[in-house]
């Protein structure tokens, strides 16, 4: 058997068996289970990482579900009826950075979770998180991404508030439950709807058919408000502060990295299912104001915030506003093409990637305080800079990558957002900086408030392995901000340029000719 | 290592470069300095306004910033009076999402 | 006419399920608000594939000449059945965590996450 035809679908079939023969081994032994992860987790890394190679390389990677031949997608007749995995260079990207997240996430989890307060069930819930994380991204029919939306959902939902024992997690899990659902049943309405009207679900197919119609517009609408309510834009983010601040930290970056795959099925729907039809740009000045609302107002509730893990929280979602305005930007300027709308989308891209890398590395810092102190009330903490010397070092990384202090990546991404949404209007910019400035505020007050500061009380530090999972996302933050170049040459261009100019390419790669 | 950002272009390197370069003679300005400074004296306590400082003194996390806050009382207010944390309020602004999304769609 | 009769069921049902949302305050009801909107999306799906006079698509018993009807819809329909199961139980558990603790079910009062 030829492996490399089949990478796209066992990278999701790999978590998936994972997750559910995990209880298995965790009653024959606690080792094994941790091995059978371990495994599992490298097995998907390396899977993810061939396919995006070989996107990268020989261009879109299709596969059929259930066809005699992987790549034969269309039926006799010209209709794709099997359900088509389509990998270009965006889903390629998408999956590199749940890889990255979901690998320290596990590497993480090991030492951080304990025993007897549900370490197999957390990862079970972890590994069906990251198949449907990675299920969303490679797929190319619109009712599996529904459901793989809905896993991610309730895998989410029970990562959340699976710590029974105490009574905030249950409150943030059934919030984030209620909405979600009703995100996802407004998703489905949408699909319902398109299939209504071209009886057919693939992506492919449905773009090469939409044009426009008053039904394609409802669909639209509906396919618009359930994404952003999912990706956490203000004012439908209220969920995303009560779950990343009470789900434990190694589930709280992955929760991050599922907004990150809400936000590339937005990308999706827009840039390749309504590409053809979406010659207005009323809905790219839509994604570009809910962006700079939702860059302000979180950053403004993060400077209020007396909890460290809600702090972050809104940090997060300040973050998922500038993702909005830099690809908003691109979505304006699609229809005259202008050079600004690739970088635009180049910065908004890269953005996301830099954003789960530092969101992450703060969120496992603010994990590690949380069990050196058994509390994440910046009121009663301090000066535990003292003992947790590589964590507070992390910490303050992650707190300048975050706000875009040069030479970090974050610097990056935002000149790159900054440069392209001045040539629109220079009031977006202004707001950006604006929002990157206030970021850094409350980065600073974070960052004294925990770590500096006379020694209050004694830390134990933290085990190795959760400092080598920080590590890995500390080395990547750095690689990227001292080489933004080669990230952006080799990884980034070729994602954006998925979106900006690549409809045509993925239509032909599903439909043929 | 270069990344063109349309209109020019940055290099974290040539930044870190200028950088030392400041720093160094940032040091050179300092080393001009008198040397007054010991350690273990009375110059390594905080200063207080002129009064004793308490033992183990540290500003927590939420007094920075406080005269900033307080000069945007209002709005901050406002918005925290936004997040009611009442489930009827996220599902209300979901659903306002929902439809000003089809809107925009629609009568465009 | 009559043949829209279901459609519009499905939005009397959605809105119906919105409008609960919207103006309960007990878990449980909100729960039956979203399972509403759940009947009403289902209901939708498998409208859309009713074909008038259509058979079941077993090429075994079908005489020739008749219209089969395309299985996807009700394939779709069953997914989204079980995975709305999954989502109202998961709910409801949540629904019980927090009587345990706080000994109410009122939305409004359940608000320690705030600002």
């Amino acid at each position: 058997m030829n492996i490399g035809i089949h990478l796209p679908i066992l990278a999701i079939a790999v978590p998936l068996l994972g997750a559910f023969a995990l209880p298995i081994f965790a009653k024959v032994h606690k080792r094994l289970r941790d091995m059978w992860a371990a495994a599992v987790g490298a097995f998907t890394c390396a899977m993810v990482i061939a396919l995006a190679i070989q996107v990268l390389s020989t261009g879109v990677v299709v596969y059929t579900l259930g066809a005699a031949s992987p790549t034969q997608a269309v039926t006799q007749g010209g209709f794709p009826i099997r359900i088509v995995l389509t990998v270009d260079g965006m889903s390629a990207f998408m999956g590199l950075i749940s890889a990255l997240v979901g690998l320290a996430s596990l590497i993480y989890a090991f030492q951080f979770l304990k025993e007897d307060q549900g370490k197999t069930l957390a990862m079970t819930l972890f590994f069906l998180l990251w198949a449907g994380m990675l299920g969303m991204e490679y797929t190319g029919d619109m009712f599996n991404f529904f459901v793989f939306l809905e896993v991610t959902s309730i895998a989410a939902c029970a990562l959340i508030g699976y710590r029974t024992w105490e009574s905030r997690p249950a409150e943030a899990a059934f919030k984030t439950m209620a909405l979600y659902t009703l995100g996802g049943l407004l998703v489905l309405l949408a699909v319902a709807i398109l299939y209504g009207q071209y009886g057919a679900l693939n992506i492919a197919y449905l773009s090469s058919r939409i044009r426009g119609s008053q039904l394609d517009k409802i669909a639209l609408g509906l396919l618009l408000g359930g994404l952003l309510m999912k990706a956490g834009a203000v004012p439908a983010h209220m969920w995303a502060p009560d779950a990343y601040g009470e789900a434990p930290a190694q589930a709280a970056m992955v929760l991050v990295a599922n907004t990150q795959a809400s936000l590339y099925g937005l990308w999706r729907v827009l840039f390749t299912l309504f590409g053809g039809a979406l010659a207005a740009p009323a809905v790219g000045w839509l994604v570009v104001s809910l962006g700079t609302l939702t860059l302000l107002v979180a950053v403004l509730m993060a400077i209020l915030q007396r909890d460290l893990g809600r702090l972050i929280a809104y940090g997060a979602v300040s973050q998922i506003g500038y993702m909005l305005l830099g690809v908003g930007v691109g979505l304006v300027a699609l229809a005259s093409r202008p050079d600004f709308g690739l970088v635009a989308m180049q910065g908004g891209i890269f953005h996301m990637l830099n954003d789960a890398a530092t969101v992450g590395l703060l969120m496992l810092a603010a994990g590690v305080v949380r069990r050196a102190t058994g509390t994440k009330d910046l009121t009663a903490l301090g000066g535990l800079g003292h003992d947790l010397k590589w964590t507070g070092g992390f910490f303050f990384l992650g707190a300048l990558a975050l706000a875009g202090v040069p030479p970090f990546n974050g610097f990056a991404s935002k000149l790159l957002i900054y440069e392209s949404s001045f040539r629109l209007s220079p009031l977006l910019t202004a707001i950006g900086v604006l929002g990157s400035i206030l970021l850094l505020a409350v980065f600073a007050r974070a960052f004294q408030g925990v770590f500096l500061g006379p020694r209050l009380r004694a830390a134990q530090s933290p085990p190795v392995g959760m400092l080598v999972a920080m590590g890995l996302l500390a080395a990547v933050i750095l690689a990227m901000g001292l080489a933004p170049g080669f990230f952006v040459e080799h990884l980034v261009t070729p994602a954006a340029r998925a979106l900006w100019e690549g409809r045509d390419l993925y239509l032909a790669a599903v439909l043929g000719g | 290592m270069r990344l063109v950002t349309g209109q020019g272009y940055w290099s974290p390197l040539v930044w870190l470069a200028l950088a030392a370069g400041v720093a160094f003679f940032g040091w050179l300005f300092w080393r001009l300095g008198r040397r007054t400074y010991k350690a273990g004296t009375d110059q390594d306590a905080p200063f207080l306004s002129g009064e004793a400082a308490p033992e183990r003194a540290h500003v927590g996390g939420q007094h920075l910033y406080w005269g900033f806050l307080q000069g945007l009382r209002p709005t901050l207010e406002a918005l925290r009076v936004f997040h009611s944390g009442f489930l009827g309020d996220y599902v209300t602004w979901t659903v306002v999402v929902v439809a000003v999304a089809l809107l925009v769609v629609m009568l465009t | 006419m009559i043949g829209n009769l279901p459609f519009v069921v499905c939005m009397i049902l959605i809105g119906l399920g919105l409008w609960t949302l919207l103006s309960r305050r007990n878990l449980i009801k909100l729960a039956i608000g979203i399972t509403l909107i759940e009947c009403g999306v289902n209901l939708f799906l498998v409208t859309l594939g009713y074909v008038e006079r259509g058979v079941a698509p077993i090429y075994t018993y079908t005489q020739p000449g008749v219209t089969m009807v395309l299985p996807t819809p009700q394939a779709l329909t069953l997914t989204s059945i079980v995975i709305g199961m999954a989502t109202t139980a998961l709910m409801l558990a949540f629904a019980v965590v927090i009587y345990r603790h706080r000994g109410t079910l009122d939305a409004r009062k359940i608000r320690e996450l705030k600002g």
